[in-house]
């Protein structure tokens, strides 16, 4: 990013996808030059039918998916580069996953402390304070010692944001945080979420909440094919006449 | 669902099937040209008959007033000092000739079948021990992501799956024991850790690949590495779904171990034979031999189901 070199890094976007393609092993062609910008505190809302490419795009900033060609800068440091430690990225990149993926032999405490003490090396005391206020943010300072099988769809969502704040990430993302939740517990999950947007997290987020998108994003983008179709403000996006999007909403509203 | 009193009809109704059984096979056993002589067995499960104690030079006893026997021997070396005994079979002055018996101590010993039990614990201890180690690192090989591990994992397990357990006890003796200069328990305990690792490696691969692709990708997006994540993460929920396939696999084990016995090792099968041929009495023994194994192999089942239920705290 030598262009932006004299802009002090506070103002650089936090991540930079540029010309983002991929391509999976059986030829699908799941993203085409897709490039975003993401600024610090800011909230980008990716909509897009299923199969558009929006997960898997999401996937790739943390590397989850590899990509096969372009450039992705997260807080000037090059994912793409080979040299680049990808676990070093990771820990200060959240992921919330749409099926949570709570590690179901911990308990809810234990959940929130694991990635603290092994990665971050912290103390089993320090970890579980880290812990313990976090889950009470999230609302959920009575069921810390429940395991997952226990806790609700939105209880386990909630814990597991929790789980992605332990690691102090510099930025979170949502991929379909609500998907798999039955409709009575959506708004719990929304409420952390327009909580930690309100707080300043950087986020970046898939999901088929119109709601949300009007109410929290900075930007809101609109995903088809594999292709980066509208990016615009909430107010600008839900009355764009593009005809893409037009087709897209009518289906879903 | 079942109804309370249709249970108790099943339970009685097993108890009657299995009375029928057991009576049918005593009574066969009565109606065939067979004496049985139960009694014959003790002295090779436990030995109660007294031991005795022998003198270990020639000399002369001398018994204390504490009652303490000792051996003075006749050129001037140390005394042999008994403090433990029973029954005293010299008295104060006798002249005592090497191996004379010189004192009686009551109580007992194993006999051979109780010491052949105890090989056969401690070779499946031992190779269940070293079957997990190798099994796991196998297990965990065949998920790796360089394929010449892949590979490496995937001969092992063939190789060992596609040739009979007796073909390998005798190779690892007979070759590797040769070449490695190994005595006959380690070349036991080797074969089976061998074998019974490619079983469990299969299972611990079965294991890792029903763990959720999910757990990965969110133990990786916290930051682990590969090796934190199968540490913290994959391997504590793959460990408890492999429990009930891996209880079979170390059952087998203990079965297995009874093979041992072709390379001479006094295991609980090779003590029975030997006491068949001394006690004359083989129903008994084999009948016993039988019950020993079965003791062994449910008390490991109880124990990995009691494991098991530990572990479903969190299901």
């Amino acid at each position: 990013m030598i262009e932006q070199a004299k802009v002090p890094p506070s103002l650089q976007p936090l991540i930079h996808a540029s010309k983002v393609n991929k391509v999976f092993p059986n030829g699908c062609h799941a993203l085409k030059d897709v490039s975003l910008e993401v600024l610090r505190g800011q909230v980008v809302v990716i909509i897009g039918p299923s199969g558009s490419g929006k997960s898997t795009f999401l996937r790739t900033l943390n590397q989850l998916e590899p990509i096969t060609s372009g450039q992705i800068v997260l807080d000037q440091v090059d994912l793409t580069d080979k040299h680049t430690d990808i676990n070093i990225v990771r820990k200060e990149v959240g992921m919330v996953f749409q099926s949570f993926n709570l590690f179901p032999h911990k308990t809810a405490l234990g959940n929130v402390m694991l990635a603290p003490m092994k990665v971050l090396k912290q103390s089993k005391a320090e970890a579980q304070k880290t812990a313990e206020s976090l889950l009470q943010r999230v609302g959920l300072a009575d069921r810390m010692d429940n395991y997952p099988s226990r806790l609700s769809g939105g209880q386990q969502q909630r814990v597991a944001i929790a789980r992605s704040l332990a690691m102090k990430p510099k930025a979170l993302l949502f991929d379909e945080p609500t998907s798999a939740l039955d409709p009575e517990m959506v708004g719990e999950v929304l409420d952390v979420m327009k909580g930690l947007a309100h707080g300043g997290m950087t986020m970046v987020v898939v999901t088929h909440e119109m709601g949300f998108a009007r109410e929290v994003a900075d930007r809101v983008v609109f995903m088809e094919d594999g292709e980066l179709v509208l990016e615009e403000t909430p107010e600008r996006f839900f009355h764009s006449d593009h005809p893409r999007l037009q087709r897209f909403l009518g289906q879903v509203l | 669902m079942q109804t309370q009193s249709s249970r108790w009809l099943g339970h009685g109704l097993y108890l009657v099937i299995m009375a029928v059984l057991i009576s049918g096979v005593y009574f066969a056993g009565q109606k065939i040209d067979y004496t049985w002589h139960w009694e014959r067995l003790w002295p090779y499960v436990i030995n109660t008959e007294s031991q005795d104690i022998v003198a270990v030079t020639d000399g002369t006893a001398v018994v204390d007033k504490s009652g303490r026997l000792s051996i003075q021997p006749d050129y001037g070396d140390d005394p042999q000092i008994i403090d433990v005994y029973d029954t005293l079979v010299s008295r104060d002055g006798d002249l005592i000739f090497q191996g004379d018996t010189i004192a009686r101590i009551d109580g007992w010993r194993f006999g051979p079948i109780a010491e052949g039990l105890w090989v056969t614990i401690k070779i499946s201890f031992i190779s269940l021990i070293f079957a997990v180690l190798l099994g796991v690192m196998f297990g965990l090989m065949r998920v790796a992501h360089g394929q010449v591990w892949r590979n490496l994992a995937m001969t092992y397990v063939e190789v060992i799956r596609g040739t009979p357990l007796l073909v390998q006890i005798f190779i690892v003796y007979f070759f590797i024991g040769t070449v490695f200069d190994l005595d006959r328990f380690t070349a036991g305990v080797a074969a089976l850790s061998i074998f019974t690792g490619a079983y469990v490696a299969e299972i611990v691969r079965a294991g890792i690949q029903s763990v959720p692709v999910g757990q990965m990708e969110a133990a990786r997006s916290l930051g682990m590495n590969y090796v934190q994540a199968m540490a913290y993460v994959i391997m504590p929920q793959a460990i408890k779904r492999t429990l009930p396939p891996l209880a079979g696999q170390f059952i087998n084990l203990i079965k297995d171990s009874s093979l041992v016995s072709v390379i001479s090792i006094t295991d609980l099968t090779k003590a029975g034979r030997e006491v068949v041929s001394g006690s004359f009495a083989p129903f008994e023994v084999w009948f016993t031999v039988a019950i020993l194994y079965l003791v062994v192999t449910g008390g490991l089942s109880l124990l990995i189901q009691r494991l098991e239920k530990r572990l479903s705290a969190s299901d």
